[in-house]
């Protein structure tokens, strides 16, 4: 049974198409990576997903369904008083139950106990995108909506966002939805691709559906994609 | 210490304290200057209160709820332009309360003066002001998150429009209390200024928080006996005092 199944959803602002007529289902560990030039809708789907925008259409979760959701960025004050460890506590403020500590959360994306009494503001692009991971895994999600994660490189000598996520999804038997522009992470990660260009450009399997003839649809002048997939795969 | 002594030091340093908490919040949105705003909206509640004899905090407590409420709808069911609205709503409401005030009654509308309180006005400060206190610890966590990132909040299953509206309701509150002390021309100042110090060296939203509630009872205490045995105004002494320590704390930055 999909964990979750999305059917004609539609959005519009006003006037304006944002999203048309959109349907994919997820099942319970599959990575679905969604694709498309700027302004084709993808963090719009992911915010009908969070029930952040009014929609047409139907979004259906079972029952179980417990969304984690990474931000693309925050934007932060620097001089913003507020340690890791509150801003992870702040969660446990919305669920009665949290399931992990901010010590655990933290231990989870590879961040020390240190990282527990420094403040947001003190830390790097790449320090605070690992807080925000923590934040989106502490109360054991079972989908998590991941917008364009920046592939930081500054914390240095450890894994890629990429595979941390991977290695979360493995362990924590996590669904995961992210954008991406990367179609090397595409082709790596994920298990399903939606390419979207306000309506559905293409879905299924990355092998199958990311063809030359697709992304010259999706992008426009694919020539440049083409080689960049051979250069990878 | 005589009596009425006591009595002002008692409710102008949980005043302060609702203040500073409520504003150490604020900030965190940078909404300084909503609350100074919004106090002017208290004026021709005031000025009717003087005017028809009933007690002014009524006056402005209602004005104010309406004026917050007006903003919050206008900008989440709207589309007009919130801050232009705000801006000309709020200076029409200090013309109508300026010319609507009594002349001999306009200073203490303006600057607040508590060195006369009523044991009315006493009990009432004190009670909304400890409500307020209350209010802020109960829902501490969900206001931080919606103010820092109304996206995480909302992911969170929070519904940010409707603790935006509670904050602003809990915002005209202390402002309507305030007024006794401060005035509606310095309410401003019991928010932002305990906040603004606290912020120069706070480590942690606790010592944040903590930090503002105790600078706003640190310069309501100052103020107050400043002005009692020198007979100066409170609500200006407060502001000096509190201004002078945000001055020094400037250079304690951490």
């Amino acid at each position: 049974m999909p964990i979750l199944e999305v059917k004609k959803l539609s959005v519009r602002y006003g006037e304006q198409s944002i999203l048309d007529d959109i349907s994919f289902d997820l099942e319970k560990g599959d990575t679905l990576a969604i694709i498309g030039p700027n302004g084709s809708g993808k963090t719009t789907l992911l915010r009908a997903i969070l029930g952040a925008i009014s929609y047409e259409g139907e979004i259906i979760f079972t029952l179980q369904t417990r969304i984690g959701y990474v931000p693309q960025k925050i934007d932060l004050e620097r001089d913003l008083p507020i340690t890791v460890q509150e801003f992870l506590l702040l969660k446990s403020a919305q669920k009665k139950s949290s399931a992990y500590s901010p010590h655990q959360a933290l231990e989870m994306v590879n961040l020390s106990a240190n990282f527990l009494k420094k403040r947001l503001g003190e830390l790097s692009a790449g320090e605070l995108q690992r807080v925000l991971i923590a934040w989106a895994v502490i109360d054991r999600p079972s989908l998590l909506l991941f917008d364009e994660p920046t592939a930081s490189v500054d914390v240095a000598g450890q894994e890629t966002v990429y595979e941390l996520l991977h290695r979360l999804h493995d362990k924590y038997d996590l669904t995961l939805i992210l954008i991406s522009h990367d179609l090397t992470v595409v082709y790596r990660y994920a298990s399903k691709v939606l390419c979207l260009n306000r309506e559905q450009v293409c879905y299924g399997a990355p092998s199958e559906v990311l063809t030359p003839k697709e992304l010259e649809k999706l992008y426009g002048g694919g020539h440049k994609f083409y080689h960049h997939i051979h250069e990878k795969t | 210490m005589d009596a009425n002594l006591l009595k002002i030091l008692i409710a102008a340093s949980l005043i302060a304290a609702s203040g500073g908490m409520l504003g150490s919040l604020a900030l965190l949105r940078r909404m300084a200057l909503v609350g100074d705003a919004l106090s002017h909206v208290a004026l021709p509640g005031v000025a009717l209160g003087i005017l028809f004899h009933f007690n002014p905090f009524l006056g402005a407590l209602a004005f104010l709820v309406f004026g917050t409420f007006a903003i919050w709808a206008v900008e989440h069911k709207t589309k007009l332009p919130v801050d232009t609205l705000v801006g000309v709503l709020f200076t029409v409401a200090l013309a109508v309360g300026a010319l609507l005030t009594p002349r001999e009654d306009i200073l203490d509308a303006l600057f607040g003066d508590i060195s006369n309180i009523s044991s009315l006005d006493f009990w009432l400060a004190s009670i909304a002001s400890i409500i307020i206190i209350i209010l802020l610890l109960v829902f501490y966590k969900k206001f931080t998150l919606s103010l820092i990132s109304p996206d995480l909040a909302l992911a969170s299953g929070q519904k940010p429009h409707m603790l935006e509206l509670l904050f602003l309701m809990i915002f005209a509150f202390a402002v309507a209390v305030g007024i006794k002390f401060t005035g509606a021309l310095l309410m401003g100042s019991l928010i932002i200024i305990p906040a603004a110090t606290a912020r120069n060296f706070a480590r942690s939203m606790n010592q944040y928080l903590t930090f503002s509630a105790l600078l706003g009872v640190f310069g309501a205490i100052l103020g107050v006996l400043v002005s009692y045995f020198y007979g100066f105004s409170p609500g200006p002494a407060f502001v000096l005092f509190s201004g002078a320590i945000f001055f020094i704390s400037i250079f304690f930055r951490r």
